[in-house]
């Protein structure tokens, strides 16, 4: 029971306030809008007049996509002027409106438009590098805008023009969402493309951006040297073919080649060039002992040469050791290359000193003059048998049990 | 009774005003602490109410020194700038430290002549020279004489109850605290306590007829008489030396020093080291050692007896680590954080009264009558002559001891640095000095610029840098490998600081620098090399801030310079009264005390001359012992430690004197040979230890087994060599030793290689946002990356190779996580990759996760640090997952790729070979980078080896490398899954640029090896080019 009451008084409340309404709405408005223009140009003064018949002013509260503002009128003989402020009226969009006066419903919207001419073509391009061959691309991003950095409406004619080689193009692009974009594909050729954009008559800056050469293809190597001989003195250059991409383009210089060289002992060896107009050069001294060098070069991952063959003949076919000074002074040499000269100063003789069958120490030291004089200190030599082990270019002279003293 | 002007204090005033304040100009910026004051200075000179200052160790709080004297520094320079304001405050200090010695002077001896001859001694006694022009400390200096000025006032206030009194001395008191807080507190134990003591005796002993009469009763009795005024003392004091400088105190409770001790001169022991003897003991006592006999006797007297203890005390603890007492006094801690040379300095300070009577007595007094009765006139002129001239001996020599043994580097002109700090906003970044000295200080007072560094170690709160006993990352180097194992820490993770620029000073550091994947940007005009570090974010606009209260803040920029004014106010006023003759000025009643100036004692002048002839005998058996050691061509033992020493301070004319003149090398020869060497060894390495065995020896020959251990900025080094050695005429030398005599093909040759030019921005704008001139990071593409876990070290090792078309500059950063992926650990790429790869090329790499090293065992740093050796981080919990990061910046600098291996043997466990340097540039630090392959070619493990010497041009040289010791080495994670590239992720990008990679193409040419564990190797090399043309 007692809720149909509460139901009938809920009831009665909702009709109530709906009747309330209505009754409000047909109160005739105290503000009319007198202006009548709704489409403005960015930049351009906008006032809106309204005529009351009350003296009081109002807030006009006004809000764009920067932010919203209140407004606070001029009052001249019952008209009402708001002046938009240049904040608001220099960017494009809709500009809602609503007047704040106690119960005022008094409200519209201003549509703002940009300025007729171009006057910066906003433009961004990136990345500023990519690589041959058709597959990579850059995107160019054109925003044409007015003199107040407005955007243009939707579908604005906008013209990328890029050159590349023997090729200038222009095509047309329209804006959308306030932007126009082009994908501007690499060729098979690397080299420079540049780009500019126009539109309504207003060009933009240059923009370049390089085509790389793509990933190198295989290539041959070569190997130039003044002799055959395995001096560990002169030096041998290799050097690539000139490196391409497979559409055969020069890779770009500073690519980076490793040559690997392994030898009779099949230990590796290496050294390294970076390209100069596709061609990689490195060097390595000669091998100091008569071997076999199978070289091969590699871009890693990417790319390889097939293998050559080097073959350096022994310089030194004999030396002789002389002990004196209580077998602690050994004298090698003197040391002859291949045409009985004295070899080039630097050549490596090493000195193994076996104790009882194992390796004691070993003494390294560079001929001068064709000789090499080891000095067996007695701190370190304590007087005992030693074999000594004498070894340089590759060959070996073993001297069983000497004594030291 | 009318009151002349004291001739002697004027005398002294204009003496050590002339004296002081026209040698400060020359070493007072070259002292160890006024740039640091001067730095605090800048700070209170544009920010006078905020403490937080951003500039050192990422923020520190100025409320960790009492503030006055850096106050008063920066508001002077508000007139004439920092270091006008600096001159000003060391002039004041002068003055006030004279004027504070005469007062105190009259105290004690309540002689207007023996004050005024101990004011004039007071300007060239030695430790005051020591401590303004060696130590720059002028708040220690300004707190001292402040707390001088107090004594007479506090005497005043506990003899007379005058209120008036009360207030001069509080206040005084008070000017101390804000100077110098350890001072005040330490004052009040060492000065204050005495002199309450005296002031009980000189009661007692006007209520009997001679101080002689005084009992131990009266003396309590009077005690209790006057407690009640020293009770109010003592706890208006205590309040005012808390009150004072409030906030420091809270500051030091909320932020306990968490630095572990910073190794002090004034710590060691004495006798071992012979230098810190001379500037913490013989320097500042200086003469008055031949009259400790005399200042002990004196002091020890009955009124004077609680000054004898405490001068006692202060003597002792200032002998530092020479004996055990001070350790045991002051407790573990206290020793370890306080440097005792303060103790000494008042020791000395409080012998200066007594060293003016002493003067007074010898050349006008009873002493004089004493000498001249037993010894004759003579005898007083030459001792007079004697003492005077050791004086002023001790005070020149102290003097000029910066000039002998250079206490910093040269001075550096920093206005290039300001520049290039202010130019394109490069102090947006942090930046690091190295081998600047204290000058780091000066250098950031004049710019804004941030630096992780500091030199004010009690304000740090890096565990990187409190957990290090050393004072500067800056100069690391001096604090041997402890201190460069902490710059690399730094270095290696420099974007965690936002540190982008370092200035060198010293090209030591420049293989760390290299190694670390730093490159050189240019050479300033000054001569600083300027380091950069790409890929390194700028410090963001909102910094970490520890605020503290408003009222805080208030008290600290308010408080110092009330104290000063009330102070001023309260005592000059009193000046003034007295000049003017307002009022008749009573005399203060200390100088009703008399002493007897009659009769010297016979005994203590004869146990003076015992203890200078044992002095004498001391002095020229040190001497004696010194000549000893250091005649380098004696025994063969000094020859080898002179020639390395010679080597290791580039000083190769003496170390080619120390050459067997019979082995015919001229000068330019040996010159030549020196020049020709460069490395780690001959060129970065320092040596650390020495030792000699000399293993033969007959009259005319020895050899010698040489041990050496050299510091280098990447690794320690640890070389035998065994010299030969040969007497002529009495002395030894050392037999030289053959060259490497490898010839060159070539005489010229020429080498053609691309180089690089980045230009940065094209237009001249600072312009962030200048999307032209922004290059594109080269893309890179880590080949392989996994976690892995070989002797209880986490790393992640793997390949990366730049596959773009331009150089690049490599930054490797790995994270480790857990199962529920929790982060565990950052670290980066240290020495195991090459930071800059050319187009297509590649490198092994290893990440490292080091620790804070020692952070948890604090009191176990090892004696024996190795650089190269790291602290492996101390995982909770297991990580199972990696991160790599990996971005790639332009760059094309150091891009020297001419190095091959020419030959290579592998016998057992050592592999032996040659590098061939075939370019044109000489290769300062080679490195090779090692990795290790199982049977399937897996890659499992990366090593690195620094060779120590370089490779000329052209020129072959040996290595030797160890192939690691067993062990098996776990995969934890091989998963690419989490590997980006420039901030993408690693396969998808790759793929647009190799998309058919020959994948594990070199794999056919690894060097097969015999080991249980590895089976294959792979030789990388790098170079560091230390001088390029």
């Amino acid at each position: 029971m007692q809720n149909k009451y509460t139901y009938i008084s809920l009831l009665a409340l909702i009709l109530l306030s709906s009747f309330t309404l209505i009754q409000n709405s047909e109160v005739t408005p105290n503000f009319t809008l007198e202006t009548s223009q709704i489409e403005f140009e960015a930049g351009s003064p906008i006032e809106l007049k309204f005529s009351t018949l009350r003296k009081a002013v109002p807030l006009l509260y006004c809000s764009s996509s920067y932010g919203s503002t209140l407004i606070i009128p001029t009052y001249k003989r019952k008209i009402l002027i708001y002046k938009i402020p240049y904040s608001i009226s220099s960017k494009i969009g809709v500009v809602n409106w609503k007047l704040i006066y106690e119960d005022s419903l008094v409200s519209g919207k201003l549509q703002i438009r940009p300025k007729k001419e171009v006057s910066s073509m906003e433009t961004y391009i990136g990345p500023p590098s990519i690589e041959a061959g058709g597959t990579d691309y850059t995107m160019l991003v054109v925003i044409p805008t007015d003199s107040l950095d407005n955007p243009f409406p939707e579908n604005t004619l906008v013209l990328a023009k890029h050159q590349f080689l023997n090729s200038e193009k222009n095509e047309e692009i329209f804006t959308k969402n306030l932007i126009s974009y082009k994908n501007i594909y690499s060729q098979k050729e690397s080299g420079r493309i540049l780009v500019s954009s126009e539109s309504l008559g207003t060009n933009s800056k240059e923009f370049s951006v390089t085509v790389f050469p793509a990933i190198p293809i295989d290539f041959k190597i070569s190997a130039k040297r003044p002799h055959g001989y395995a001096d560990g003195n002169q030096i041998t250059t290799f050097s690539t073919s000139i490196i391409v991409d497979k559409h055969n383009n020069i890779v770009s210089d500073a690519t980076y080649v490793t040559f690997f060289i392994t030898n009779e002992k099949g230990n590796v060896l290496k050294t390294s060039g970076a390209t100069i107009n596709g061609i990689a050069t490195s060097k390595m001294i000669h091998p100091d002992y008569e071997t076999q060098w199978s070289v091969k070069a590699y871009v890693d991952g990417i790319a390889e040469s097939e293998l050559i063959i080097l073959k350096y003949k022994q310089v030194i076919k004999d030396f002789e050791v002389v002990f004196s000074e209580n077998n602690r002074d050994i004298t090698v040499g003197t040391l002859q290359s291949f045409m009985k000269q004295i070899i080039p100063d630097g050549l490596q003789v090493n000195l193994l000193i076996y104790k009882n069958n194992t390796l004691f120490k070993t003494e390294t030291k560079t001929s001068f003059e064709g000789l090499v004089n080891f000095n067996l200190k007695p701190d370190i030599y304590k007087n005992d048998n030693y074999t000594i082990v004498v070894k340089t270019a590759g060959l070996e002279k073993t001297f069983n049990s000497r004594t030291l003293w | 009774m009318k009151e002349t002007s004291n001739k002697h204090l004027i005398i002294a005033i204009l003496l050590g005003l002339a004296f002081h304040g026209t040698s400060i100009f020359f070493t007072l910026e070259t002292t160890y602490d006024a740039l640091i004051h001067v730095f605090f200075a800048d700070h209170y000179a544009n920010s006078w109410f905020e403490p937080w200052n951003y500039e050192w160790y990422t923020g520190f709080t100025v409320m960790s020194y009492p503030p006055l004297v850096h106050q008063s520094i920066g508001l002077l320079s508000m007139i004439g700038g920092l270091k006008f304001g600096l001159f000003t405050v060391a002039l004041l200090s002068i003055l006030l430290f004279i004027t504070g010695v005469y007062r105190f002077s009259l105290l004690i001896t309540s002689n207007r002549t023996v004050a005024g001859y101990a004011s004039i001694l007071a300007v060239f006694s030695s430790s005051f020279v020591e401590t303004l022009h060696i130590f720059g400390q002028l708040p220690s200096i300004i707190g001292i004489s402040v707390l001088l000025h107090a004594l007479p006032e506090i005497y005043l206030w506990l003899k007379t109850g005058k209120l008036w009194y009360l207030a001069t001395s509080l206040s005084l008191v008070a000017v101390t605290v804000t100077s110098h807080h350890v001072t005040s507190i330490f004052g009040m134990v060492f000065f204050i306590f005495p002199l309450i003591g005296m002031v009980i005796f000189d009661v007692s002993s006007e209520q009997v007829k001679s101080i002689k009469e005084v009992t131990f009763k009266l003396f309590l009795n009077n005690f209790f008489k006057l407690f009640k005024r020293i009770i109010t003392f003592g706890i208006s004091s205590l309040v005012i030396i808390i009150g004072c400088i409030l906030p420091y105190w809270i500051n030091s409770k909320n932020n306990p020093i968490t630095q572990v001790p910073i190794p002090h001169g004034s710590r060691d022991n004495f006798l071992e080291i012979t230098s810190s003897g001379l500037v913490f003991f013989l320097i500042p006592w200086g003469i008055l050692l031949i009259l400790l006999p005399y200042i002990f006797y004196r002091y020890f007297s009955k009124r004077y007896i609680f000054f004898g203890l405490s001068i006692t005390i202060l003597t002792i603890l200032g002998t530092g680590g020479t004996t055990p007492i001070p350790r045991m006094i002051l407790g573990e801690t206290a020793f370890n954080i306080l440097t005792l040379d303060r103790f000494t300095l008042w020791a000395s300070i409080m012998s200066l009264p007594l060293l003016g009577e002493f003067a007074y007595r010898f050349i006008e007094g009873d002493l004089k009558a004493l000498i001249q009765s037993k010894f004759g006139p003579i005898y007083h002129r030459i001792i007079g002559g004697v003492l005077a001239g050791l004086f002023i001996f001790m005070s020149i020599f102290t003097m000029s001891l910066g000039y002998f043994r250079p206490l910093q580097p040269q001075k550096i002109k920093m206005l290039p640095i300001v520049n290039f700090l202010n130019q394109d906003d490069h102090d947006k970044w942090r930046f690091l000095t190295l081998g600047f000295g204290d000058q780091m200080a000066w250098l950031s007072a004049q710019t804004n610029a941030m630096t992780v560094d500091g030199n004010y170690h009690s304000a740090r709160r890096l565990p990187e840098l409190t957990t290090r006993p050393i004072e500067r990352l800056e100069n690391s180097k001096f604090k041997g490998v402890a201190g460069i194992g902490s710059l690399q820490q730094f270095l290696t993770t420099p974007e965690k600081y936002n540190l982008k620029y370092i200035f060198s000073n010293d090209k030591f550091y420049d293989p760390i620098l290299y190694f670390s994947g730093w490159q050189r940007l240019r050479q300033l005009q000054n001569g600083i090399m300027v380091w950069e570090r790409l890929n390194i974010a700028p410090v963001s606009s909102i910094l970490y801030k520890d605020d503290v209260a408003k009222w805080q803040k208030i008290i600290w920029g308010v408080l110092p310079f009330l104290t000063l004014l009330i102070a001023f106010i309260l005592n000059i006023q009193m000046l003034l009264v007295n000049a003017l003759k307002i009022r008749p000025k009573k005399t203060p009643a200390f100088l009703k005390q008399s002493n007897n100036y009659s009769k010297f004692s016979n005994s203590i002048l004869k146990i003076t001359h015992f203890w200078s002839i044992l002095l004498m005998v001391i002095l020229f058996y040190s001497i004696y012992q010194f000549y000893l050691n250091n005649d380098s061509q004696r025994i063969p033992e000094n020859v080898i430690v002179a020639y390395y020493d010679a080597l290791d301070f580039k000083e190769f004319e003496k170390a080619y004197s120390l050459i067997d003149p019979e082995s015919t090398i001229t000068i330019a020869q040996y010159m030549l040979e020196i020049a020709v060497t460069d490395g780690l060894l001959s060129s970065y390495a320092k040596l650390d230890a020495i030792e000699t065995v000399i293993t033969s020896r007959n009259d005319s020959l020895a050899t010698a087994r040489i041990t050496t251990d050299w510091v280098t900025p990447l690794e320690k080094i640890n070389r035998v060599d065994y010299k030969s050695l040969s007497k002529h005429h009495n002395k030894w030398y050392i037999i030289p030793e053959g060259l490497d005599t490898d010839l060159p093909p070539d005489q010229l040759y020429s080498d053609s290689n691309t180089s690089f030019f980045n230009q940065g921005r094209r237009r001249i704008t600072t312009e962030q946002t200048h999307h032209e001139d922004v290059l594109k990071q080269p893309v890179l593409e880590v080949l392989s990356a996994k976690l892995v876990k070989y002797k209880g070290h986490y790393a992640i090792i793997g390949e990366v190779q730049n596959i773009d078309n331009v150089p690049a500059d490599v930054v490797l950063k790995g994270t480790l996580y857990n199962d529920d992926n929790k982060s565990l650990a950052v670290y980066n790429a240290k020495y195991h990759v090459k930071h800059k790869l050319l187009p297509k090329e590649s490198s092994a790499f290893r990440i490292n996760f080091e620790g804070i090293a020692w952070s948890k065992t604090q009191d176990s740093i090892p004696d024996t640090f190795n650089p190269d050796e790291f602290t492996p981080l101390d995982l909770d919990e297991q990580p199972t997952k990696f991160n790599l990061q990996v971005a790639g910046n332009v760059s094309g600098s150091d891009l020297y790729k001419n190095i091959a291996i020419s030959e290579l043997n592998i016998n057992g466990k050592i592999i032996n070979g040659n590098l061939f340097n075939s370019g044109i540039q000489e290769v300062t630090v080679p490195q090779l980078l090692i990795s290790y392959y199982d049977e399937n070619k897996t890659m499992l493990w990366v090593d690195h080896l620094f060779i120590k010497e370089g490779i000329r041009q052209q020129r072959k040289k040996g290595f030797e490398y160890e192939i690691l010791n067993n062990g098996i080495v776990k995969i934890i994670n091989d998963g690419m899954e989490n590997v980006f590239v420039n901030g993408l992720p690693n396969k998808p990008i790759s793929n647009k640029i190799i998309p058919n990679r020959i994948e594990n193409h070199t794999n056919t040419e690894l060097q097969k090896i015999k080991h249980p564990d590895f089976s294959y190797i792979k030789i990388e090399t790098n170079s560091y080019i230390g001088n390029p043309n």
